[in-house]
């Protein structure tokens, strides 16, 4: 089927099979290789994407269902250069294998978005549903508080 | 490499259209926040002709007020419901319930009405194609053998939804629409205690709207899950338990339900029975946890231990009880 969507801010057309998951159509058809794939399963969230808004994990979304939706990737929280979020986590290096990144920058994205000053306990509530393997999220959890005080300022 | 079968998709705009579809396909599944079913799919749980994505039909999302009850659509994701004031104020039970499913990502996407339709989980069962037939197949997919309980013709696959024992809790019950029209089923006639069965929904039938009613409005309400990783996974054993006192401090209601140990969540009616009308003792206490503890019949569906489930079981039901009666 033909699906429209809105990807940071551009419009693409895709020709895709309607079961096709969304993540597999941001990798393959659109090139966008920010988003990753850990699980397949909903577990980790390292495929988080924002759909109209809200955070989703992209490996359980039919593309079918996002139809004339706005989705954001990773690639979008930048605007030519990095946003605050993205420089506090590599200034706190926050990324070890890296894997799970994009979908943190997305869920604390989302946070700040909505919470621009939360507490440590509001940060690991909302990245509670992405997994990381190799920090023990001290220095995620850092980063994050970190650009919620650069927004302030 | 897992990857997802091609389907025929469906998308009907309002009900009676998916109703029609309902009615002319049989070999069909429904879609609606895709969280448990496109993992299914991928892992050939389930092999469909055609899937009816019912995610775009606006008339199933959101909360009403009819005349005796609160109806919540079919499409309300979790974390719609958990979030909800309303809902937190009057059905604390439900708003706690929802907001411990699974990770924020999982809440954003799925929907109450799936929730409740959630398919059994267990570990011979929640495979992909090549790991279950490395291992011949179980009872409930493919193949003639029980590996939790071999020689057993009976599926023990754990019902694992978190906001079914919390609505059990509040006398709710469901709108389900067919091609015959609609009907009104109470939550607790839903389930089957069976693995395979699961609950009483055919093919050709979907659940509309979830009605809870105001009787049950102000109840005080707890839930608590015990879970490997306490950020994302499902229950291994959950306990919902809505219910206030008197000015006496007397016990006037109380509904307990337990989730995640048997092929369907249950209400333990026999709390309800001992409690209401007397003040919580130590005495009481021990005695409901011993009839939570004997309706809890977990299995090996898990990596965690059955005696372990059933302990926590009764742990929480302790908890619950002295929080609300006390």
């Amino acid at each position: 089927m033909s699906v429209q969507l809105n990807i940071n801010n551009k419009d693409y057309v895709v020709e895709v099979a309607p079961m096709k998951r969304l993540l597999d159509v941001l990798r393959e058809d659109i090139g966008l290789t920010g988003t990753k794939e850990g699980c397949g399963e909903g577990e980790c969230g390292a495929c988080s994407v924002f759909i109209d808004g809200s955070v989703v994990n992209s490996c359980l979304v039919p593309v079918c269902q996002t139809n004339g939706s706005k989705i954001t990737t990773v690639e979008g929280l930048s605007n030519n250069e990095l946003s605050k979020l993205q420089q506090a986590f590599i200034d706190c290096n926050a990324a070890q294998c890296g894997i799970c990144i994009p979908g943190m920058l997305i869920a604390a994205q989302a946070l700040l978005d909505l919470n621009p000053n939360p507490s440590r306990g509001e940060i690991r509530e909302a990245i509670a549903g992405n997994l990381c393997r190799c920090t023990g999220y001290m220095k995620i959890v850092d980063a994050i508080e970190i650009a919620a005080t650069a927004n302030k300022g | 490499m897992i990857t997802m079968p091609q389907f025929r998709v469906l998308q009907p705009e309002n009900v009676s259209q998916a109703v029609e579809f309902l009615a002319k396909h049989k070999n069909l599944r429904v879609l609606a926040g895709g969280s448990d079913l496109v993992v299914n799919l991928r892992n050939k749980l389930f092999t469909p002709e055609y899937v009816l994505d019912i995610k775009g039909i606006k008339d199933l999302q959101g909360i009403k007020e009819n005349q005796d009850h609160f109806s919540i659509g079919t499409l309300t994701t979790l974390t719609e419901i958990s979030q909800n004031p309303f809902i937190k104020e009057i059905y604390p039970v439900l708003a706690k319930a929802a907001g411990l499913v699974a990770g924020p990502n999982i809440r954003n996407m799925g929907t109450i009405g799936g929730n409740i339709c959630l398919d059994t989980r267990c570990y011979w069962y929640n495979q992909s194609y090549f790991w279950r037939k490395s291992c011949n197949f179980c009872l409930k997919k493919d193949g003639d053998i029980c590996h939790v309980a071999p020689g057993g013709k009976y599926c023990w696959a754990a019902y694992s939804g978190d906001t079914a024992p919390a609505l059990l809790t509040l006398d709710a019950s469901i709108k389900i629409a067919n091609p015959k029209g609609e009907k009104t089923l109470a939550l607790k006639d839903f389930f089957v205690m069976d693995g395979i069965k699961k609950y009483n929904l055919e093919s050709n039938e979907i659940i509309t709207e979830i009605l809870i009613p105001k009787a049950s409005a102000g109840l005080q309400g707890v839930y608590k899950k015990f879970r490997i990783r306490d950020s994302v996974d499902y229950p291994l054993a959950g306990v919902a338990i809505a219910g206030k006192v008197d000015k006496e401090g007397n016990c006037q209601k109380i509904s307990v339900a337990l989730t995640a140990v048997n092929p369907a969540p249950v209400l333990v009616t026999e709390i309800t029975d001992l409690l209401v009308g007397k003040k919580l003792t130590d005495d009481l206490v021990e005695k409901s946890v011993e009839l939570a503890r004997k309706t809890a019949k977990p299995m090996k569906t898990t990596l965690s231990t059955m005696p372990y489930r059933r302990h926590m079981i009764g742990v929480f039901v302790k908890q619950g009880l002295e929080e609300i009666l006390k």
